[in-house]
């Protein structure tokens, strides 16, 4: 399990994120929703070490130990917002950056085929430089790099972003799969109706604190909404 | 490209590039070349070990240099004095050498943290620092009046490395070695990452690459790379001054000859200096004996308008336009 007590964080002077806690269940689908400049991103950069925080995270009880390029050795794998893949290299080449912890070394065109399973159409594009995938497929090697890693806990920011709803639909189709495997999947998303749709808990974060936290199941859409545009108001 | 997946680090085409680098750089040998021209060719050739020392750090670290004259006169400076004033074998003076320039590129880590622009000056104004203190420590170098009694190249078995084609058969050995070097760095996940960290350092990390770490080993290797070819430079000409050791001209060279050639390839480096240093000797400076570099700026502006991937983008286009090489969906 995945944890964070008091955990704030922000660029420079500005402190984006405040006194966040946060409990990322194991083998749970956990979305953080929440408006533009909410903290979401902040909140994953944090998490892997890309800017500095103040408080604890915690992996399985113990602090999560060393820089960003640690992580992913304990199997905290970040698949980062908008589609960012290596373009001037091939997706094979994209992919196999993916396995580079040395424990993820061993078997090589296993790991490929596992992966390719759940994207058949990488395997198709394989050769192909990775800049000049469509959006959906850029998004696709995003996610692939990740799974190459394997990873226990997989953070992904943001996977709806710019796509086609059509695509959009195929991407959550994998997390489904995924979380069916029995990966750990912290889930940002701005989309709350698909979000709320995968989760298992919804956690809602606005200018930087956590307003809301409870099970998928339970939440309802409406009452998200109200306090998502903070109309409290008019709410329930 | 898909056999990046493969753990076979040399294929077989890397082989035949190197085979074919031995075959075309014996040629010379075998038309027997006159004593000045293979003196040409051997200068040729330290500038293309130069140029890849330059393009690895360059192509595979993202970090342009301007200061390789400091690894190159440091390797020179150290190899001739380990074997002058320590007696230790020429052919171990130049390995070490290597390390010493290594050693000297340590004190550049901390301009690792600057990137583009920033790195290319703090490095320029590095490579003064060497220059001024090989003037300076003048009971160890000889200061100005630079360094006269050191050891050549030695005979091994019969073999003279100390005559023109001795020295020469040494070069190039030493060229193809560190191509193939270059070629497994590239093709193992070390040169991957490498390459994804100059598109983005944060994603990059983010998979687990310590990028800091890597960059420092290329810096490391470029450095050792450079200082080797300082050294054998050094026993082959057999005089060592700070002004000569630590030019501009080593700093400027590989680069005109890597960008001339396609530095983004392992043999763009070796031919755009060998091309361009012989041009430059036998052509330009029959027309223009004072001055003749212009016409090295010119050729060099010609192929950046005509060629930005250099000689070997040149060539690689000429092969697909005739080979009908699939093209990816756009």
């Amino acid at each position: 399990m995945l944890e964070t007590r008091n955990l704030s964080a922000g660029y420079g002077a500005i402190t984006v994120l405040w006194d966040v806690n946060l409990k990322f269940r194991s083998g749970a689908l956990t979305a953080i929703v929440g408006p533009n400049g909410a903290g979401k991103t902040t909140l994953l950069r944090a998490l892997t070490g890309l800017i500095p925080h103040t408080g604890a995270i915690l992996l399985d009880g113990a602090p999560l130990k060393g820089k960003t390029w640690d992580l992913a050795a304990q199997g905290v794998v970040m698949v980062p917002e908008g589609r960012l893949v290596f373009r001037d290299m091939t997706v094979e080449e994209n992919l196999c950056l993916g396995a580079y912890p040395e424990r993820c070394r061993g078997d090589l065109s296993a790991n490929l085929e596992r992966m390719y399973s759940f994207f058949p159409r990488l395997k198709e594009r394989r050769s192909q430089l990775a800049g000049s995938l469509s959006g959906g497929e850029a998004q696709m090697v995003a996610m692939g790099r990740g799974l190459m890693a394997q990873p226990r806990i997989l953070l992904i920011d943001e996977p709806s972003l710019g796509l086609a709803p059509v695509i959009v639909n195929e991407v959550f189709d994998i997390i489904r799969r995924l979380k069916a495997e029995g990966t750990t999947i912290v889930l940002i998303e701005q989309n709350t109706r698909i979000a709320l749709s995968v989760a298992d808990d919804v956690h809602l974060i606005r200018t930087g604190k956590v307003v809301m936290s409870e099970p998928a199941a339970s939440v309802d859409l409406d009452r998200l909404h109200d306090l998502y545009f903070a109309r409290e108001g008019q709410g329930a | 490209m898909s056999d990046t997946a493969s753990s076979r680090l040399l294929s077989g085409r890397s082989l035949a590039m190197a085979g074919g680098l031995v075959v075309v750089g014996l040629l010379p040998l075998a038309a027997g070349a006159s004593p000045y021209m293979l003196g040409l060719l051997i200068s040729s050739l330290i500038l293309a070990g130069l140029g890849l020392s330059w393009a690895l750090l360059g192509n595979l670290g993202g970090m342009v240099s301007f200061g390789h004259a400091a690894f190159f006169g440091v390797g020179s400076y150290a190899s001739a004095l380990l074997a002058a004033k320590l007696g230790v074998p020429v052919l171990l003076a130049i390995p070490l050498a290597g390390g010493v320039a290594t050693l000297s590129s340590l004190a550049m880590l901390p301009a690792l943290r600057l990137s583009g622009p920033y790195f290319a000056l703090a490095i320029l104004a590095y490579a003064q620092i060497f220059r001024i203190l090989a003037t300076e420590a003048s009971w160890l170098t000889g200061g100005a009046a630079g360094l006269q009694r050191f050891p050549g190249l030695p005979t091994v078995f019969g073999f003279n490395f100390a005559e023109r084609h001795g020295s020469y058969v040494l070069v190039l050995g030493m060229v193809v070695l560190c191509a193939l070097i270059y070629v497994v760095i590239r093709r193992s996940y070390v040169g991957i990452a490498l390459r994804a960290i100059a598109e983005s350092e944060d994603a990059t990390r983010v998979v687990g690459v310590n990028s800091t770490l890597l960059k420092t080993w290329m810096l490391m290797l470029s450095a050792f790379i450079a200082g080797m070819f300082g050294a054998l430079n050094a026993h082959i000409i057999g005089f060592l001054e700070p002004d000569y050791a630590f030019s501009g001209i080593w700093s400027v060279m590989p680069i005109i000859g890597a960008v001339f050639g396609g530095y983004r390839s392992v043999i763009g480096p070796v031919f755009g200096a060998v091309v361009i240093y012989m041009f430059d000797q036998v052509i330009a400076k029959s027309l223009i004996p004072v001055g003749h570099q212009i016409l090295l700026g010119i050729v060099l502006a010609g192929m950046v308008l005509l060629a930005p991937n250099g000689l070997a983008g040149l060539v690689g286009r000429i092969f697909s336009r005739t080979g009908g090489k699939h093209h990816a969906r756009a």
